[in-house]
C-alpha cells in the first residue's frame, strides 16, 4: 500500500463523506500529535525566512509566514498564510491560502495557490516546513504554463516592470 | 384592751430605747432584763412585726446614711503607699468598729424576729446576723467610689513586699528593710503584717473580703507574676524557668493569699470549705495566668530563642509545655512569622544567614511541635522567600558539603546516615499514634510532615531535588577544577552521603566526575611514558584532565587561541591519547586549569601558577616585545574588553606596562629603574590571580539556555501572529512548548526573560539612524577632510556609533568629539543622547499595553 493512502479510505470501498466525523473523534489525537511534532521540528531548525505557528489553542489552523527569496522581485517582502489541516492530515494536504495578497502568476487575488504538490502530488512525507519551503521557492520560480493570474505571467517576461509592479502592489496591500 | 395615749407614749420609749435605731441611733444602755420586758410589751400589743419592720427600715435608713459614705469617705485618691495602707486599715476598722456596735441591738431583733414566727426573711436570710450583713454589703457596694482600689491596691502592695521580703530573706546588707522601705532600726514589717491580718480577719468577718478587694487582689497579683516573669526571664534561655514559677506561685503568692483568706495562718482551716474552695479557685486562676504570660513572654522572644537553639532548648521545652496548657498556638505562629519576615526576609541578610536561621527554625520546633504542623505554618514564607534568592541553591550545597567547626549542615548529612538504619521501626510504634493538631492542613500526610529532615526540607524549597543535584554537580566540577592537588578522597565520602540522601540514580553524574579525575591520573602517566609521544618542545610537560563531555555540567564558553607550540603539544597529546584509547578523542578546553610558569628576566625571575589565558598572554610578549590590542585581539581570539582587563595583571606585577593607549609593552629591567619603583607598589595590591570566578555555567546561566528553547517558540508566535501579550504568550507556550526540557517557566520568569530580550541588543530603529546619519555627514563634510567621513553603518549592529563603528553605549568618537565640540558636532552629540539613546530597540519590543511583538527595523 503506497504511504499517502489514508488507510481508512483503502480499507472501505466507498470513501463515504458522512465517515469523516467518526475519524475526527478516533484520529484527531493521533492527528494533534503529529502537528505538534511538526511544530517542535519546525521550532528546532528555525530555517530563515519561514515560519509558522498555531493561530490560536485549535492546532488545525496555523498562520505562516514566509520572507520573498533574495535576488527575486520578492526579496524584502514578508507574506503571511494560513494553513488548515484536516483531520485526515497527513494522508490529505493542508488549504494553504495567502493572506498578505501577492501578486504572482501562480496566485490568484483571493490568495489560492497553484502547487501540485497541494493538490495531487501530495504525499504524507510533506509536512509544514517542506510545503512552507516550497511555496517560498514558487515565489522565485513560477510556473508560467498553468497560471491563475494571467496579468501576472504576462508581465513575468519583463523583470524590471515586473519587480516595480509587485513591489507596487506589496506595498499597497501589505497591510490589509 | 385599751391603752390610753400616756400608756402608748410609754411604750413606744421603751421600744425606742430597746432599739435606738428607731431615733437613728445606736448607744443604750438597754439590758437583757429590761429587754424582756419590752418584748412583752410588743408581743403583748401584737405588733412584733411592724415593729421588726420598722426597725430594719431605720437600720437600712442609718447604714446608708451615716456608715457606707463615712467609710467610703476614707477611699480618697492619695499618692503615698503608706497613707494609703493607713487609709484603709482605719476605714475598715472603722467599719468594723460601728457594724459591731450593732451586734447588741441585732440580739434583740433576733429575739423579737424568733417571735414573729412568719419566716418572712431577712434580706434574702433567714438568719436576722446573716441578713445584717447582706445589708451591709448591699449597701456598700451601692455606693461605691470610682477611685476604690487604689488605697486597697497599695494596701496589699506593702504587705505583699513584707511578705516576699520574709520568703526570700535577701541578706544582702541593705540599710532599708527590702519590706517596708524603712532603715532596719524602725522597721515595722511586724506592725504591718499583724495589721494587714487583722484588716483582713475583719473583712472576712464581714464577708466582705471577696467582693471588695478580690478584683483588686487578682489585678495585683497579676501584675506581680508579670514583673516576675519579666524579672527572671529576661534574655536568657539555657535555664527553665517554668518549675521556679510554679513553684514561686505556690510558695509566696499562695501562701499569702492563704493567709489573707485565713487571717494570718499559713493552712486554711480543714473545716471551712468555703475557704478552700475560694483558695483552689484562685490558685486556678493564677496558675493558668502564670503559664499565659510566661507563654506570651517566650513567644516575643521565640525568635532569639530560635536563634540561640539547641542552647536554648529548656526555653524551647518550657513553651512546649505551656503550650499545652494555654491557647496561645496560633497567636505563636503569627507571631514567629512576623518576627521571621522583619528580621530575617529582607535583602539585608546574607542568604547563608537565612538559611542558618532556617535550619534553626526547623531544629526548634521540630521539638516544640512533633507533628510539624507549627513548622509547616510558620515557615511558609521563609520558604517562598528563598526560593527567590539566587543563591539559595549554591549556598546550601557549599554548606552541605564544607566541612569546618560548627557546620550544621554536614553534620546533619551525616547525622542523617546513621539513621537511615531506623527508619524501619517507625511503624512498630502503631500504640503512639496521635492525631494531627485541630489546625493541621488536612491535605497534608502527617507522616510526611514528620519524616521530612533538615536536609530534605532545605531541598524542598525548590520543590525538585534535581535542581539541588545539578547546583551540587557544578560545585563539584568547580572544586574539582580549582584544586591542583585534588582530595577525592573526602569528595567520594560526601558523594556517598548525598546518595544516601538522593539515590543512586540522581549522582551518577557526578560519580562519573570523581571517577573521571582518577582516571585522567593514570591516563597522564600512561601518556607521559609514551614513546610516541613526540614531544616538540622539552622545556614544558603537561597534564591533562580527560573529563567525560556527557556528566559534566556545561562550561563557560570561553574563546582562546593558544600559542602555536601549546597547540602542536596538546595535538600530539591527543594522538597519544587516541592510540590508547581507541574511537575516541580530545577536545581541548583551552581556557580551563593552570599553568606553572617561569619567567626570567636580566633583574628578576618570577615563580607563578596563572591561568592559561595570562600564560598566553604574557608568552605572546616573549617573541615580540610590544604588542597593540588589536593584535593580541587577532592572535588569542579574545575580545578586546576582556584583553584589557586580563593585562592588568601583569601590569600590576611590572611585567607590562602601557606605552600609550591600547599598545603595550615588556618591561625588561634594562630600560627602566623607575617602572620597578611603581609596580612593586602595585605588585602588592593585586597579586593572586583573579581567576577565583566559577568556570561552569550557574544554574542561572542553564536556565537562560532552558529559556532560550523558548525563545524560538515565541519567535515563531511573533512571526506569525503579531504582537501578543504576555499571559497570551505564556499560555500559548503551555500548550504547544510542553514537551521541550525545563518546561516549567512562571509567568513572572517569562516576563523578565521577555524584558532581558527587549535589553539585551541595544539596537536603535532605522529612521533614527538616517537622521542622525544625515546630521552627522552634513556636518563632518565641512568640517573634517574626507577620509574619516562616517558612511552608513553597513555592520548588522545598526547602534554602532557613527565615527568609530562601536557600540552607542561606549563610542570613543563621542568623547573625540567631546574634547573641544564646536557648535555643530555639540548639537549632534545633544541629538544623539536625546533622540537615539533612549530609542534603542531590539528585534523585542514591548508596546504600551504590554504587548510583546518583533521588532522589523533591524535588518
Amino acid at each position: 500500500m503506497a504511504q499517502n493512502v489514508y488507510p481508512h479510505y483503502a480499507s472501505t470501498s466507498n470513501p463515504a463523506k458522512q465517515n469523516e466525523d467518526s475519524f475526527k473523534l478516533k484520529d484527531n489525537h493521533a492527528v494533534s500529535k503529529r502537528l505538534q511534532k511538526e511544530l517542535m521540528e519546525l521550532m528546532r531548525c528555525s530555517d530563515k525566512g519561514i515560519s509558522a505557528f498555531p493561530e490560536c489553542e485549535n492546532l488545525f489552523k496555523w498562520i505562516g509566514t514566509i520572507s520573498g527569496p533574495a535576488d527575486t522581485a520578492y526579496a524584502g517582502q514578508k507574506y503571511k498564510l494560513s494553513l488548515e489541516f484536516p483531520n485526515s492530515y497527513p494522508y490529505a494536504p493542508p488549504v494553504v491560502k495567502f493572506l498578505t495578497p501577492c501578486f504572482h502568476p501562480n496566485i490568484d487575488l483571493s490568495g489560492l495557490i497553484c502547487l501540485d504538490i497541494l493538490k495531487d502530488k501530495w504525499t504524507a512525507l510533506y509536512d509544514i516546513r517542506t510545503v512552507l519551503l516550497s511555496i517560498q521557492s514558487l515565489l522565485g520560480e513560477p510556473n508560467i504554463q498553468s497560471p491563475l493570474n494571467q496579468y501576472a505571467s504576462y508581465m513575468w517576461q519583463n523583470p524590471t516592470a515586473y519587480k516595480k509592479y509587485v513591489d507596487d502592489f506589496y506595498n499597497k496591500h501589505k497591510d490589509s | 384592751m385599751a391603752h390610753t395615749i400616756s400608756e402608748l407614749k410609754l411604750y413606744w420609749n421603751r421600744i425606742n430605747y430597746a432599739f435606738p435605731i428607731l431615733n437613728d441611733t445606736i448607744f443604750s444602755d438597754c439590758s437583757r432584763a429590761e429587754y424582756d420586758e419590752i418584748h412583752q410589751i410588743i408581743i403583748g400589743m401584737g405588733v412584733q412585726h411592724r415593729v421588726r419592720d420598722l426597725i430594719l427600715i431605720h437600720i437600712e435608713k442609718y447604714l446608708r446614711q451615716h456608715i457606707a459614705p463615712s467609710f467610703w469617705s476614707k477611699f480618697s485618691k492619695v499618692d503615698e503607699e503608706v497613707k494609703g495602707f493607713q487609709l484603709f486599715k482605719s476605714a475598715v476598722n472603722e467599719l468594723y468598729e460601728s457594724i459591731s456596735n450593732f451586734s447588741e441591738m441585732l440580739g434583740r431583733l433576733s429575739i423579737l424576729n424568733s417571735s414573729c414566727c412568719d419566716n418572712k426573711p431577712i434580706f434574702g436570710e433567714k438568719d436576722v446576723i446573716l441578713g445584717f450583713k447582706q445589708l451591709i454589703r448591699a449597701t456598700l457596694l451601692s455606693q461605691l467610689p470610682l477611685e476604690y482600689h487604689v488605697i486597697i491596691n497599695y494596701f496589699y502592695k506593702i504587705s505583699f513586699n513584707v511578705f516576699d521580703n520574709e520568703n526570700e530573706h535577701s541578706d544582702m546588707g541593705d540599710i532599708m528593710c527590702a519590706g517596708c522601705g524603712n532603715d532596719f532600726s524602725d522597721c515595722n514589717c511586724a506592725y504591718i503584717v499583724k495589721v494587714f491580718h487583722e484588716t483582713n480577719r475583719k473583712l472576712m468577718d464581714l464577708q466582705l473580703l471577696e467582693r471588695l478587694t478580690g478584683q483588686v487582689l487578682t489585678n495585683f497579683i497579676q501584675l506581680r507574676i508579670e514583673n516576675h516573669i519579666q524579672k527572671l526571664c529576661d534574655g536568657t534561655f539555657d535555664v527553665s524557668h517554668i518549675h521556679f514559677l510554679e513553684n514561686w506561685l505556690d510558695t509566696t503568692v499562695m501562701s499569702w493569699l492563704t493567709r489573707i483568706y485565713c487571717a494570718g495562718s499559713s493552712k486554711p482551716p480543714p473545716d471551712d470549705h468555703n475557704i478552700q474552695c475560694a483558695i483552689s479557685q484562685f490558685k486556678k486562676k493564677l496558675s493558668y495566668y502564670l503559664y499565659h504570660s510566661y507563654t506570651k513572654l517566650r513567644i516575643d522572644q521565640l525568635f532569639n530563642i530560635i536563634i540561640e537553639y539547641p542552647d536554648s532548648q529548656p526555653a524551647v521545652d518550657d513553651i512546649k509545655l505551656c503550650l499545652d496548657k494555654t491557647d496561645l498556638r496560633s497567636t505563636l505562629c503569627i507571631r514567629l512569622q512576623n518576627a521571621l519576615e522583619t528580621r530575617l526576609l529582607h535583602s539585608g541578610v546574607n542568604t547563608t544567614d537565612i538559611l542558618t536561621a532556617y535550619v534553626s527554625t526547623i531544629r526548634a520546633l521540630r521539638h516544640l511541635d512533633p507533628s510539624g504542623v507549627i513548622l509547616e505554618t510558620v515557615t511558609k514564607p521563609v520558604r517562598s522567600y528563598l526560593r527567590n534568592r539566587e543563591d539559595t541553591v549554591r549556598s546550601v550545597v557549599s554548606s552541605l558539603t564544607e566541612d569546618g567547626a560548627g557546620n550544621e549542615l554536614a553534620e546533619e548529612l551525616t547525622k542523617f546516615a546513621a539513621e537511615a538504619d531506623l527508619e524501619n521501626e517507625k511503624d512498630e510504634a502503631w500504640d503512639e499514634w496521635n492525631p494531627d493538631p485541630v489546625d493541621a492542613d488536612p491535605k497534608v500526610d502527617s507522616n510526611e510532615r514528620k519524616a521530612n529532615d533538615i536536609i530534605s526540607m532545605l531541598v524542598n524549597v525548590y520543590g525538585s531535588k534535581e535542581l539541588f543535584v545539578n547546583e551540587y554537580r557544578t560545585l563539584l566540577a568547580d572544586r574539582l577544577l580549582a584544586q591542583s592537588a585534588i582530595n577525592t578522597e573526602k569528595e567520594i565520602r560526601y558523594l556517598e552521603l548525598l546518595k544516601l540522601k538522593f539515590g543512586e540514580s540522581q549522582l551518577h553524574f557526578c560519580e562519573v566526575m570523581l571517577k573521571d579525575i582518577s582516571d585522567s591520573k593514570r591516563m597522564n602517566s600512561l601518556i607521559q611514558q609514551d614513546k610516541n609521544l613526540e614531544v616538540v618542545d622539552d622545556n614544558f610537560s603537561c597534564n591533562a584532565l580527560i573529563l567525560s563531555a556527557q556528566f559534566w555540567p556545561p562550561f563557560k564558553d570561553e574563546s582562546l587561541e593558544l600559542p602555536e607550540e601549546i597547540k602542536q603539544h596538546l595535538e600530539s597529546y591527543t594522538k597519544s591519547y587516541e592510540a590508547l584509547k581507541g574511537n575516541r578523542t580530545l577536545s581541548w578546553k583551552p581556557h580551563l586549569g593552570y599553568v606553572n610558569i617561569e619567567i626570567d628576566l636580566p633583574d628578576k625571575r618570577f615563580d607563578l601558577i596563572v591561568s592559561p589565558f595570562n600564560a598566553t598572554l604574557i608568552m605572546h610578549f616573549q617573541n615580540k616585545s610590544e604588542w597593540s590590542l588589536e593584535e593580541l585581539h587577532q592572535v588569542m581570539k579574545v575580545p578586546i574588553t576582556v584583553l584589557r582587563r586580563k593585562i592588568t595583571y601583569w601590569q600590576s606585577l611590572g611585567l607590562i606596562s602601557e606605552k600609550c593607549t591600547d599598545t603595550y609593552v615588556l618591561v625588561d629591567g634594562s630600560d627602566s629603574t623607575k617602572s620597578n619603583v611603581a609596580s612593586n607598589q602595585v605588585q602588592e595590591m593585586i597579586c593572586e590571580d583573579d581567576e577565583a570566578e566559577s568556570v561552569m555555567a550557574s544554574a542561572h546561566d542553564q536556565r537562560e539556555c532552558e529559556l532560550q528553547v523558548f525563545w524560538s517558540y515565541i519567535v515563531g508566535m511573533l512571526t506569525n501572529l503579531d504582537s501578543l501579550p504576555l499571559d497570551r504568550i505564556h499560555q500559548m507556550l503551555k500548550m504547544f512548548a510542553s514537551q521541550a526540557p525545563g518546561a516549567e517557566c512562571s509567568l513572572k520568569e517569562l516576563r523578565q526573560f521577555l524584558d532581558t530580550k527587549v535589553l539585551e541588543e541595544d539596537v536603535i530603529c532605522e529612521a533614527c539612524r538616517d537622521l542622525a546619519m544625515a546630521a552627522v555627514n552634513s556636518s563632518l563634510q565641512s568640517e573634517v577632510s574626507g577620509s574619516d567621513v562616517a558612511g552608513p553603518s553597513t555592520r548588522r549592529q545598526t547602534n554602532a556609533c557613527l565615527l568609530c563603528g562601536s557600540s552607542i553605549l561606549n563610542r570613543r568618537s563621542d568623547k573625540i568629539l567631546r574634547v573641544n565640540p564646536n557648535e555643530m558636532q555639540q548639537s549632534i552629540i545633544d541629538l544623539i543622547t536625546s533622540k537615539l539613546a533612549p530609542r534603542e530597540e531590539d528585534r523585542m519590543r514591548k508596546d504600551a499595553v504590554g504587548s510583546y511583538s518583533v521588532c522589523d527595523t533591524v535588518i
